[in-house]
């Protein structure tokens, strides 16, 4: 008999889903009390190496407004060769392929352990993949350098088949002939101005001429991929395209003093889409933009060139003194747009001290699945590592970048199905989408015959190695009448996925509103969840008890409370975007591992354990490791640091404290090897500066507040006036059983 | 103290870079896995978890404990405070490999080896290949060549170079390719280059029809170093990942060193010339 944690992590392992709540309620009003909606994580491309797939297209229902994919949970007449459409009711025929199945001979489609499978589809000539490389050259010489060389590497990871191509940008724009032989050429635009995709296109010579009066047309894909001067397959071009890149030099426009370049990022970026537009609309394809400095001339900058006016910082922002800000970011939204529409992803690689705009610019990777990499410089391991990655490939050899992702999902609604579609453009095995639903069901309607709620989720995209496919992915869940079940519910609830899926909703929120307002609502939905589902004598603060579904749940708020996600203080805009636009992408594991950092103890006193993320962990014999997903720190406390100082770990009879100082080292190595973005490596100890990462992530639960009330002195006392953990559940746990709610 | 095959990051440029894999090691691994993805139970909600009693150590200058740790090495443990003159560090496994490395300096590799496997494989694709593309391919063979020679490629580039020519003779194509590619992940200053033209030669290579690859077959490899305790057959990519890795393990105390002329006499070959039988 499986318990719900057991049947939550089987349901992640085999469809990539988690939902909040995993029995349902039956009516929409009980589902609004519930205060957590109906919703789910859902990883599309799960990586499921125990999932061939299969080379047949899936079997629909022939209903219109349904078509549906057969699925485990259909009826299945075996004798008349007739299934039934379990979101819509329809009988349908099997084709005459299927005329050999029996209940012994099923297809995998519909045999329950096979509730995803991926179907490969041919759809017309496979298309090759396509990598636009928009780089600028308003960078510092050791820089440049460094991104030359890596460009030049990323040939060597790309497939010979894949079509490359190459703008640079400064002060102007030049889009590069990727022609075998002669000189090379380039097509130059200037940087002020903005142009419509007709007009790129035809400046470009991308569109037929005018005949007699007739407008100009996009070429076809075939004569495109033949006729493209600027975008060719790596095979044919990467020696020259070596060269060329090996040859750029700096943006030679000069910088005056107390000026920043002019760098027509805009332009750029609307020269690159406004390329693919008009030669492979609808194919998979990856701009990749290289910045070194924010935009700074036409459509699109974000600051001025002069330095003494510096870029946006939240203060800017809320005291609504952020000049660009509204224009650029509809700007690059319009763009972003528009690649979404064409199932092109653009990728941001930000590498400067300073602001280079992602605040503005975010939408362009966030709305078509593309990456956003934030570092100090194209010269760090960070950068060229995490663009290492993002080719690496999987057990089969293959990308795990997969492109033009459409997903519907369907649910089933009194009989009546009803389909929602998005376009993912850009996906990879870890890219999760939070879905909400609203149950629509009448208050005391009768709970559906049978019981049982189903959703399918079927994404078409183009996998890396060219071939389209589909996955489809039905589960289902039962319905619950919340009036007499609610224990039931409340025992369904998985309240990881409910912390990752509310706190999506709180950046979402954060996003368009003012910062307090976001924290009110968070507080007041965690209140009613108290207050709906904990067990308590009213007005009693001291008797309230959560169930163990729950337990963890407020601590999830706690932390998320205090996260960068929620929290703006101390991050410039930049990185916020930047943090953001990771923690609503990733699955659910790393996604808590950005709420609540994890925190691993290794100390002489037993094997490494995961301790409290508190500030009674720190103590002097301990070392800590630290992930919080964007950073890796390791701690070593007050005594460790001064046996390390003192060098007893080259020391043969204390082997043990050498392998005490590895071994945090070691299990490190594993995340830094796989993770992208690769996080930044801080090897700290007490008192050293950096110390303040792990510092300002626990709870203070000592503080110089309350330091001499604890009594005994444990664990490092922080500096801060934050609430800390346990003040926070004393407020929570008062408001939750007061009558005077 | 961090693994072979890993440099410290840039801590110049980027603050808190991480460190620097090599593609052996990077490759070598699956999707991301989560070992440390445990948290601790919650405490409990009436007050804080009351924190671990641990001694607090009052003589910051005292040893760890021994009595709850691995043992020493040194069973009667140290006296507390008074250490006498330390032993040299233990370095353990890697000493072994470094008496390896240092018995096969004499397989130092050859440039002509390396060179002749090169253009061998040049010639053959001169009769099926536009000629411009050769041209650009020998150009860059003729950079490669100059650099090894004027001492500008470090040692760990021209032993994978050599292992790289080594698998083209062989027609071992996506080994061969494989090398290049780690050499363009972890070398890239230094191949930048010409490194593209290598690459191009094994693409063109491998599309020759059989009867093609003879001037590549009758070419006098590199000498094939049959005593050799690290560097095993590679069989798989797999297993070339591990030589990888071994090969980095053993490149680690000679890479400082200023790269040797290699200019020698060729030796005579070994071995009798190679079977005409093409392998693909």
């Amino acid at each position: 008999m499986t318990t719900y944690q057991e049947f939550i992590q089987q349901n992640e392992d085999r469809d990539g889903v988690r939902f909040s709540w995993n029995l349902w309620p039956s009516s929409r009003l009980e589902a609004t009390r519930l205060v957590v909606p109906v919703s789910c994580l859902f990883t599309p491309l799960k990586e499921r190496p125990n999932l061939p797939p299969v080379q047949y297209e899936p079997v629909l229902c022939s209903r219109a407004n349904c078509k549906a994919v057969l699925n485990p949970l259909c009826q299945v007449d075996f004798r008349a060769k007739i299934w039934a459409c379990n979101f819509c009711f329809q009988r349908n025929p099997f084709p005459p392929s299927y005329a050999g199945i029996s209940d012994v001979n099923q297809p995998a489609e519909l045999m329950p352990q096979f509730s995803t499978i991926e179907y490969i589809v041919q759809r017309g000539p496979a298309a090759p993949l396509i990598f636009l490389y928009v780089v600028d050259t308003c960078l510092e010489e050791e820089d440049l350098q460094a991104l030359k060389e890596s460009l030049q590497m990323s040939l060597s990871l790309l497939p010979p088949n894949a079509l490359v191509g190459l703008i640079t940008f400064g002060r102007m724009v030049q889009v590069h002939e990727l022609s075998c032989e002669g000189i090379a050429k380039s097509y130059v635009f200037r940087g002020t101005k903005d142009l419509t995709a007709k007009q790129i296109q035809e400046m470009l010579g991308l569109t037929k001429p005018a005949v007699t009066g007739q407008q100009g047309r996009p070429l076809a894909p075939q004569d495109a991929a033949a006729t493209c001067k600027f975008l060719q397959p790596v095979h044919r071009v990467d020696m020259n395209l070596t060269d060329l890149l090996g040859e750029l030099q700096r943006d030679p426009w000069p910088v005056p003093q107390g000026k920043r370049p002019l760098r027509s990022t805009g332009v750029a970026l609307s020269v690159a889409v406004g390329l693919l537009e008009g030669t492979f609309p609808n194919t998979g394809a990856r701009v990749m933009l290289f910045i070194g400095g924010p935009p700074t001339q036409g459509p699109g900058m974000v600051v001025g060139d002069e330095l003494k006016t510096p870029i946006r910082s939240w203060h800017d922002i809320q005291k609504d003194n952020a000049r660009h800000l509204k224009k650029a970011t509809k700007y690059y939204e319009a763009l972003a747009n528009r690649s979404a529409t064409n199932g092109h992803s653009i990728d941001i690689y930000a590498c400067a001290l300073d602001q280079t705009g992602l605040l503005e610019m975010k939408c362009l990777s966030n709305l078509t699945g593309g990456h956003i990499v934030m570092g100090d410089s194209f010269n760090t391991s960070l950068f060229k590592q995490t663009f290492q990655r993002v080719f690496s490939k999987d057990y089969n050899g293959d990308f795990r970048m997969a492109f033009g992702g459409v997903l519907e999902v369907k649910v089933k609604e009194l009989g009546i199905g009803g389909t929602s579609q998005w376009k993912v453009c850009g996906l990879n095995p870890s890219t999760t989408l939070g879905i909400y639903f609203e149950v629509v069901n009448q208050h005391n309607a009768p709970v559906p015959q049978g019981g049982r709620g189903a959703v399918q989720f079927v994404t078409q995209y183009q996998h890396s190695n060219t071939q389209r496919r589909i996955r489809v992915t039905t589960i289902a869940r039962n319905w619950a009448d919340a009036q007499s079940q609610i224990q039931h519910i409340e025992s369904s609830f998985d309240q990881e996925a409910a912390a990752v899926l509310m706190a999506r909703l709180g950046v979402f929120r954060a996003e368009s509103e003012e910062g307090p307002d976001v924290l009110r609502w968070l507080d007041r939905q965690l209140i009613r969840l108290c207050q709906k589902f904990g067990q308590f004598n009213k007005d009693d603060p001291t008797s309230f008890r959560l169930s163990e579904s729950l337990s963890l749940y407020p601590q999830f708020m706690f932390h998320l409370r205090r996260s960068p996600f929620l929290q703006v203080f101390n991050n410039s805009p930049d990185e916020s975007s930047y943090y953001r636009h990771h923690f609503v992408r990733q699955d659910l594991t790393q996604s808590l591992i950005m709420i609540q950092p994890i925190l691993y103890s290794y100390s002489f006193h037993g094997p490494p354990e995961p301790v409290l993320l508190d500030s009674s962990s720190i103590l002097p014999d301990r070392i800590l490791l630290m992930d919080t997903f964007f950073q890796l720190v390791i701690y070593h406390g007050e005594t460790i640091a001064q046996w390390r100082k003192a060098g007893y770990q080259e020391m043969a009879e204390y082997e043990n404290f050498k392998q005490l100082l590895q071994a945090p080292l070691d299990d490190a190595q594993e995340i830094l090897q796989t993770r992208f973005p690769m996080p930044r490596y801080i090897d700290t100890e007490h008192g050293g500066s950096q110390a303040r990462f792990l510092l300002s992530k626990v709870n203070p639960s000592q503080t110089h507040n309350n330091l001499y009330a604890w009594g005994q002195e444990t664990g490092a006392p922080i500096l801060t006036d934050d609430v800390s953990l346990q003040v926070f559940m004393d407020h929570l746990k008062k408001l939750a059983v007061s009558s005077s709610a | 103290m961090l693994m072979n095959g890993v440099v410290p990051g840039n801590q110049e440029r980027g603050w808190n870079d991480p460190p620097q894999f090599s593609y052996g090691l990077q490759v070598a691994h699956g999707p991301q896995r989560n070992l440390l993805n445990k948290r601790p139970p919650p405490a409990l909600t009436s007050g804080a978890g009351a924190p671990p009693a641990a001694p607090p150590s009052s003589n910051p200058l005292a040893p760890p404990p021994c009595a709850v740790a691995p043992p020493l090495l040194n069973p009667a443990g140290p006296p507390p405070g008074a250490v006498a003159t330390p032993p040299p560090p233990h370095l353990g496994q890697m000493r072994t490999k470094r008496e390896a490395a240092i018995s096969q300096s004499e397989s130092e590799p050859e440039v002509e080896g390396v060179m002749s496997v090169l253009n061998g494989a040049l010639a053959a694709c001169r009769r099926a290949v536009k000629a411009q593309v050769c041209n650009e391919v020998a150009k860059r063979l003729h950079l490669m060549e100059d650099s090894w020679r004027s001492g500008r490629l470090s040692l760990p580039v021209r032993r994978r170079m050599d292992t790289l020519s080594a698998e083209l003779q062989k027609g071992r194509w996506d080994a061969a390719d494989d090398i290049h590619r780690s050499l363009m992940v972890d070398h890239v200053t230094e191949v930048s280059q010409w490194m593209v033209g290598v690459k191009r030669l094994i693409a063109e290579t491998r599309n020759l029809s059989p009867e093609l690859l003879e001037p590549l077959q009758k070419v006098r490899g590199p000498v094939e170093d049959s005593a050799e305790p690290v560097r095993e057959p590679v069989k798989e990519p797999g297993e070339l990942q591990q030589s990888l890795q071994l090969v980095q393990k053993e490149e680690e105390p000679d890479s400082a060193e200023p790269a040797q002329n290699p200019v020698e006499p060729v030796q005579d070959p070994v071995e009798p010339v190679q079977d005409p039988v093409s392998e693909s």
